[in-house]
């Protein structure tokens, strides 16, 4: 008899499985419902900085308004202890700011919105 | 290989009456994840009690279930339980505690911490305040290394501490300039300046990180190396005085100026620096009268060696150490503090074979390391002979974001460097891991690396070779239709009730 050759679990969730080398898991949502799967990452528009991971805000260098070039800081964020700065892909105006210092944050939450570049 | 002297030998030695043999029945563990367990194993074997002292978001962790008695010291915020001195010690002293070790990180190497503790009557495991003071303030480390005429990297360690001085330091000094907590370790606070126009950014930054980790905002300066190797060697200070060195480890493979892979012994030492270096140590150790475990960083560049700093505690790499040298440091250091170890002159202490360990970070390495949090499924280590995982979370226990995120360590040992990382690749693969990501995949390519094989790699490896991180090779679709069919045969209707009504059942299955 062949051996098994995967590990699969659900956990809170989400169907996890090891095959091979390779471990990975996915939304229950998205293996149930065939064929209509639901994007699993937040939005990719550069113009939403969205929080990649749940944390902490610790410094927030821009407001509504202001001229930013892309590559400068608009946020820093801490978690697990260590700290990250989220940048601008853009060079543009800040149209929305949604949070302020130490306010804490779930994953793909918004936090500042770009005006969408012309 | 150490001997463990009993009080009468430690006389014949010649030893002075002050010594004297100390009790120590019951330990409290000011710490958590993985280094409580491997303290509590030591004392298990030691016949010693442990008292774990948590925080409230730690009940649910090996520790906590492994330990004789928990007491809880504060809620999750480290500055309000790990990193508060009075609620570590009253715990200590409510449940009864001798001694006190504090582990790696948190109050490891805080000297009012080691101060407290001797004043509350608690025998503190590492070295004495006033060796922690003098060595792990990395600016009064720096003066003494001088006096001892070790080499030093080409810094600024003033107290002037403006972040106005600061900037006119890093112009002196000279781009690339890396900015230290000086209180810190870890990578905490530590931020590189390789433009002057990101270093007021960079300054504010790297304070308020070592602000939060260490309770400090104190930093310091130095010159960036930007083809060294990362060196270091453990040291070890017995109850009669004598300092040694135990070998180095190479920890060069390291991300944001954490560790990632370390090895023992270094790759890269000839014979003659291995002298050099290891003699530098011991001196630097046996100048601040140093007893316990001890690390002293290096910096190695085109054949000359540079002080980094001095860890007054054990390390998180130690493993690699205990595995060449088949020593237990944790019981050392135990031993030491009861006044029952000292080095024997009939010890030869000799590294036999390789060791290798990765930190297994929770994380997801096709995110760029974005830190992956959530309740853990099955967890399965692959063991085997010289195989060794140091973990402080089994299955059902919930990774949160609060703490460090690195939730184990696979540590292997074999006869040659090769046999080794292809050893450790077999069981990096075999690890099974549910419920978060890991660095798994990451690690792997890492290992296979060339410039890892060879034994050349910096510590700008992975800045150099993985700054836009890995891309998983899989075909997205065909995996998602492999994922419904594991769902289809293995939790259809049929089965729901039956098997996935037990959350931490795995299921096995041919398709």
């Amino acid at each position: 008899m062949k051996k098994p050759n995967y590990l699969a679990e659900i956990i809170d969730q989400k169907l996890w499985i090891k095959s091979g080398h390779e471990t990975w898991s996915y939304d229950l949502l998205d293996i149930a419902a065939e064929g209509t799967r639901r994007k699993a990452r937040g939005s990719s528009s550069p113009s939403k900085i969205v929080s990649l991971m749940p944390g902490k805000i610790t410094k927030v260098f821009v407001k509504e308004g202001d001229q930013v070039n892309q590559g400068q800081a608009l946020i820093v964020m801490e978690a697990m202890k260590m700290e990250y700065t989220l940048k601008s892909d853009l060079t543009t105006t800040v149209e929305k700011v949604l949070v302020s210092t130490d306010q804490q944050v779930v994953l793909g939450q918004l936090l500042v919105q770009l005006k969408e570049s012309e | 290989m150490c001997l463990e002297k009993t009080n009468e030998t430690l006389y014949l030695l010649g030893m002075n009456n002050s010594s004297k043999v100390k009790e120590i029945r019951t330990i409290a563990i000011a710490n958590r994840g993985e280094v409580a367990v491997r303290i509590i194993k030591a004392c298990e074997e030691l016949g010693i009690d442990t008292v774990l002292l948590h925080s409230e978001a730690d009940v649910s962790s090996r520790a906590f279930r492994m330990a004789t008695k928990t007491i809880c010291i504060g809620p999750a915020p480290t500055n309000q339980s790990y990193l508060n001195i009075q609620a570590n010690i009253q715990g200590a002293v409510a449940a009864g505690a001798d001694a006190v070790h504090p582990g790696f990180g948190f109050l490891s190497e805080n000297a009012d911490f080691a101060l407290a503790c001797k004043d509350a009557g608690l025998i503190f495991i590492g070295p004495s305040p006033e060796s922690i003071r003098l060595l792990g303030d990395k600016i009064s480390c720096k003066a003494l290394a001088q006096k001892a005429g070790i080499p030093l990297v080409p810094g600024y360690q003033g107290d002037d501490q403006s972040v106005e001085r600061l900037i006119k330091e890093v112009e002196l000094i000279g781009l690339p300039v890396i900015i230290k907590a000086a209180a810190g370790g870890g990578g905490r606070g530590m931020k590189l300046i390789r433009d002057l126009s990101e270093a007021r950014q960079l300054i504010e930054s790297a304070k308020r990180e070592s602000l939060s980790a260490f309770g400090s905002e104190k930093v310091f300066l130095e010159k960036y190396l930007d083809r060294a190797k990362h060196i270091e060697f453990q040291i070890f200070g017995d109850c009669a005085g004598q300092v040694q060195h135990l070998f180095d480890r190479e920890c060069s493979v390291q991300r944001r100026h954490q560790k990632i892979i370390e090895e023992a012994t270094s790759p890269s030492l000839t014979d003659d620096l291995r002298r050099q270096m290891g003699s530098a140590a011991v001196s630097i150790a046996q100048m601040a009268q140093y007893q316990g475990a001890g690390t002293v960083e290096f910096l190695l560049q085109d054949g000359k060696f540079y002080l980094l700093e001095v860890n007054t505690r054990l390390q998180v790499e130690h493993p690699v150490t205990e595995e060449v040298m088949g020593v237990d440091l944790v019981k050392m250091q135990i031993l030491t503090a009861m006044g029952k170890f000292a080095f024997s002159s009939e010890d030869i202490r000799i590294p036999r074979g390789h060791s290798i360990e990765c930190r297994l970070y929770a994380e997801d390495p096709y995110q760029g390391g974005v830190p992956s949090t959530g309740k853990l499924g099955t967890i399965a280590w692959p063991e085997g002979p010289r195989r060794r995982f140091e973990y402080g979370f089994e299955s059902g226990d919930i990774i949160t974001s609060h703490y460090d995120p690195m939730i184990a360590k696979v540590i292997v040992w074999d006869e040659s460097r090769p046999r080794a990382i292809d050893k450790m690749i077999r069981v990096l693969q075999d690890s099974v891991v549910f419920g978060v990501h890991t660095n798994i995949p990451y690690l792997v390519k890492i290992l296979s690396h060339p410039d890892f094989v060879t034994g050349v790699m910096t510590t700008r490896f992975i800045e150099t070779h993985f700054s836009e991180g890995i891309k998983s090779s899989h075909n997205e679709e065909d995996r998602i239709q492999f994922s419904r069919q594991v769902y289809k045969q293995t939790f259809s209707q049929k089965n729901q009730t039956s098997e996935v009504a037990s959350p931490w059942l795995s299921h096995w299955r041919n398709i």
